[in-house]
């Protein structure tokens, strides 16, 4: 098994045998990953072009669902 | 009250999106998201659901509903061409809050006997803490197993496979993979 599988398994088993434990340090991961979305969407809506990359990044085709985003 | 503070942001927009999605029709959420939620650390910004194929003016009330609720569709505006561009060519559409890009929803109809199976066994999981429908823990990871195959899949299954233990059927698992050869490999 190699070492990537076998932290998978770890961290399995902790949630397993941790069932009050895991929850808050998971959603601590989970949270910190869309601060940091939000920041480098905050950061290209500085940049020049940054409303176009943001709708080329995302796929977003329906502009009016996120004027306000734009106006900030 | 405790629960509601350890609910993550991913955890609260599927919340909030079932909500309105179960007042008008029945779904399922599948795939990355059943995994995180069930305390796989790792990144996913959207969230997968499938619905029966309903018709087009049951869709345009779930919209609408929608839009309501502070949701927009990311593809249009226009329930018409969401319906007759996307939906009903069987590509999914994507939702998310207004004003922000993430985290998506990612809906599309059931387009086989695989789904409405899905459909059929879904579930809600006390390990989550969600009260969202979910497809069955043998199903997620026979998809997982037998046709998406990556290595990310495949530490998915791996870890739905301990946190569930004794709700892993393999028998059943093994159906679903030879359902999943005849109907998409």
């Amino acid at each position: 098994m190699n070492q990537r599988m076998e932290s998978v398994e770890k961290w399995a088993f902790f949630v397993k045998n941790n069932p009050k434990k895991w929850k808050k340090i998971h959603t601590e991961f989970i949270n910190s990953q869309f601060k940091k979305s939000d920041d480098f969407i905050k950061r290209l809506l500085n940049q020049k072009d940054g409303i176009k990359k943001i709708l080329e990044l995302y796929h977003i085709e329906n502009m009016r669902g996120y004027l306000g985003l734009f106006k900030k | 009250m405790k629960r509601e503070a350890n609910k993550s942001l991913l955890d609260k927009f599927c919340t909030d999106f079932c909500k309105i999605i179960e007042k008008h029709t029945d779904y399922i959420i599948v795939s990355g998201f059943l995994a995180v939620a069930s305390g796989r650390p790792r990144g996913t910004e959207d969230i997968d659901m499938i619905i029966p194929r309903i018709n087009f003016d049951k869709f345009e009330k779930l919209h609408k509903d929608l839009i309501k609720s502070g949701f927009v569709c990311m593809q249009s505006g226009n329930p018409k061409n969401i319906y007759k561009l996307y939906l009903k060519d069987n590509l999914s559409v994507r939702y998310t809050y207004k004003d922000k890009p993430l985290p998506e929803m990612e809906i599309k109809f059931a387009k086989d006997a695989l789904d409405e199976y899905q459909l059929k066994t879904k579930t809600k999981l006390k390990l989550t803490g969600l009260d969202v429908w979910f497809g069955s823990i043998n199903m997620n990871i026979a998809f997982k197993e037998e046709y998406l195959k990556s290595e990310k899949d495949l530490e998915d299954a791996r870890h739905l496979r301990i946190v569930y233990g004794r709700m892993v059927n393999e028998s059943e698992i093994n159906e679903i993979k030879k359902m999943i050869r005849r109907l998409r490999l």
